[in-house]
């Protein structure tokens, strides 16, 4: 089964198609936030390069964040379009988990710290298991300082991955247990969006495309009550 | 609980354009101005000053069914109405975050509606009506950090608009239960 990954959680925006092969063909950007702009010819793009017509695909996988909003309107929203034409299943992975997967062959614990921007970052920590990475937490929402003592807390041999932790790394290079990577890791990639979705792919855990959703953290619940405000 | 504040009189449009002018110069990357007053106060007057104190040639229009828009000047400056939002998850449908955090100057208009949504480090700018009928009560009301440490400097801004110096050093914690300034429509003469 062929699988299109679409991603675009932080300022990178990339695609990719694989399947049992592995990862066929796939294309990356990070100039300029120009997600909308470079997403679809990015997809024909690939399609081209991996010799397949779109009408191939499977499922459509997509990064459904924490991230960047904006970013993540434009991901999800083609990847959406895509599913209904198609129609195909879809499969919803965290951008968190994508950062995770190339670092997880390291015995360490891993933490990994997406920009959430305003001087924060989402993120959640990992632990390798047979096969791969165990998200131990939820994402969550928080600023440099806060992440930098949780780390501090476990006393534990850290590996801190993700673009939020290169932003803000001031605030972790003090941290004697803490390795930071550096920017090749930074993002999430629709390669390892490809292989992680085969894996889910493979145990036939798909989501319809109507009720996949972004991830936000940042979502009071209130209603503007403009009878009130003015109460001056 | 009260907040410092600074209290200017502009007797016409073109004066509260010329006000925030002024304010405008003071302006860094990264700053956001939230505008408060009633429909007709002269929120759309004051950021079209605000504007061109920054630099913006082109033309500043009302924002409300737009959005969001954004223009250019010495600091790219962008400008939101959330006049016609019902609920404060759709400010941040806007983008708001990354409105915020990409070294632009945002003001936005009926911004104490969405208190909740935004850093508690921004200027507050209440437009009033006065007594004749173009004079408008502007006071500035500094929250957080990067405002407040320029309060000399707003004051120097506005003195030309006759400030009247009022109030004590308290900061607020809480931005939903926020007091209008004591003296809000009175004060002294120019």
């Amino acid at each position: 089964m062929l699988i299109l990954g679409i991603e675009s959680a932080t300022v990178q925006v990339g695609c990719a198609i694989g399947g049992h092969e592995g990862v066929l063909a796939s294309a990356h950007s990070a100039k300029g936030k120009r997600h909308a702009e470079s997403l679809a010819p990015s997809i024909q793009f690939i399609c081209e390069q991996a010799g397949i017509e779109l009408s191939e695909i499977g499922v459509v996988a997509v990064d459904i964040g924490p991230g960047l909003f904006t970013g993540l309107r434009v991901g999800v929203a083609t990847a959406k379009a895509i599913a209904f034409a198609l129609r195909i299943p879809m499969i919803g992975v965290s951008s968190l988990d994508l950062v995770a997967f190339p670092v997880r062959f390291s015995s360490r614990l891993i933490v990994t710290a997406i920009d959430a921007r305003r001087g924060e970052l989402y993120y959640s920590f990992y632990r390798q298991v047979p096969g791969g990475v165990q998200r131990l937490t939820d994402a969550r929402l928080g600023s440099p300082d806060d992440v930098a003592s949780e780390l501090l807390a476990t006393n534990e041999e850290i590996l801190l991955v993700g673009d939020g932790a290169i932003r803000y790394s001031e605030a972790f290079e003090g941290l004697a247990k803490v390795e930071l990577t550096d920017q090749s890791l930074a993002h999430p990639s629709a390669a390892s969006l490809v292989q992680l979705a085969h894996a889910t792919a493979l145990r036939e855990e798909f989501e319809r495309a109507d009720v996949i959703e972004p991830i936000y953290l940042r979502r009071p619940d209130a209603e503007i009550n403009w009878t009130t405000r003015a109460a001056r | 609980m009260i907040r410092p504040v600074l209290t200017a009189r502009t007797s016409s449009v073109d004066a509260t354009k010329e006000l925030a002018g002024a304010l405008a110069e003071l302006a860094r990357a990264g700053d956001l101005v939230v505008l408060v007053g009633e429909l007709g106060a002269g929120k759309t007057a004051f950021t079209q000053g605000f504007g061109s104190g920054m630099g913006v040639v082109e033309q500043i229009t009302s924002p409300t069914f737009a959005l969001v828009q954004s223009y250019a000047g010495r600091l790219r400056l962008h400008h939101l109405d959330v006049y016609r939002l019902g609920h404060v998850n759709e400010a941040l449908d806007l983008g708001l975050d990354e409105l915020l955090d990409e070294g632009a100057v945002t003001l936005i208009e009926w911004g104490d509606t969405i208190l909740r949504v935004l850093p508690q480090d921004f200027l507050e700018v209440h437009l009033l009506f006065g007594t004749e009928a173009d004079e408008r009560i502007v006071e500035l009301v500094p929250i957080g950090t990067r405002w407040s440490a320029r309060i000399r400097a707003l004051e120097s801004a506005v003195r030309p608009w006759c400030p009247i110096e009022s109030q004590g050093p308290d900061e607020s914690q809480d931005p939903d239960e926020q007091q209008g300034p004591a003296d809000a429509g009175g004060g002294g003469g120019c």
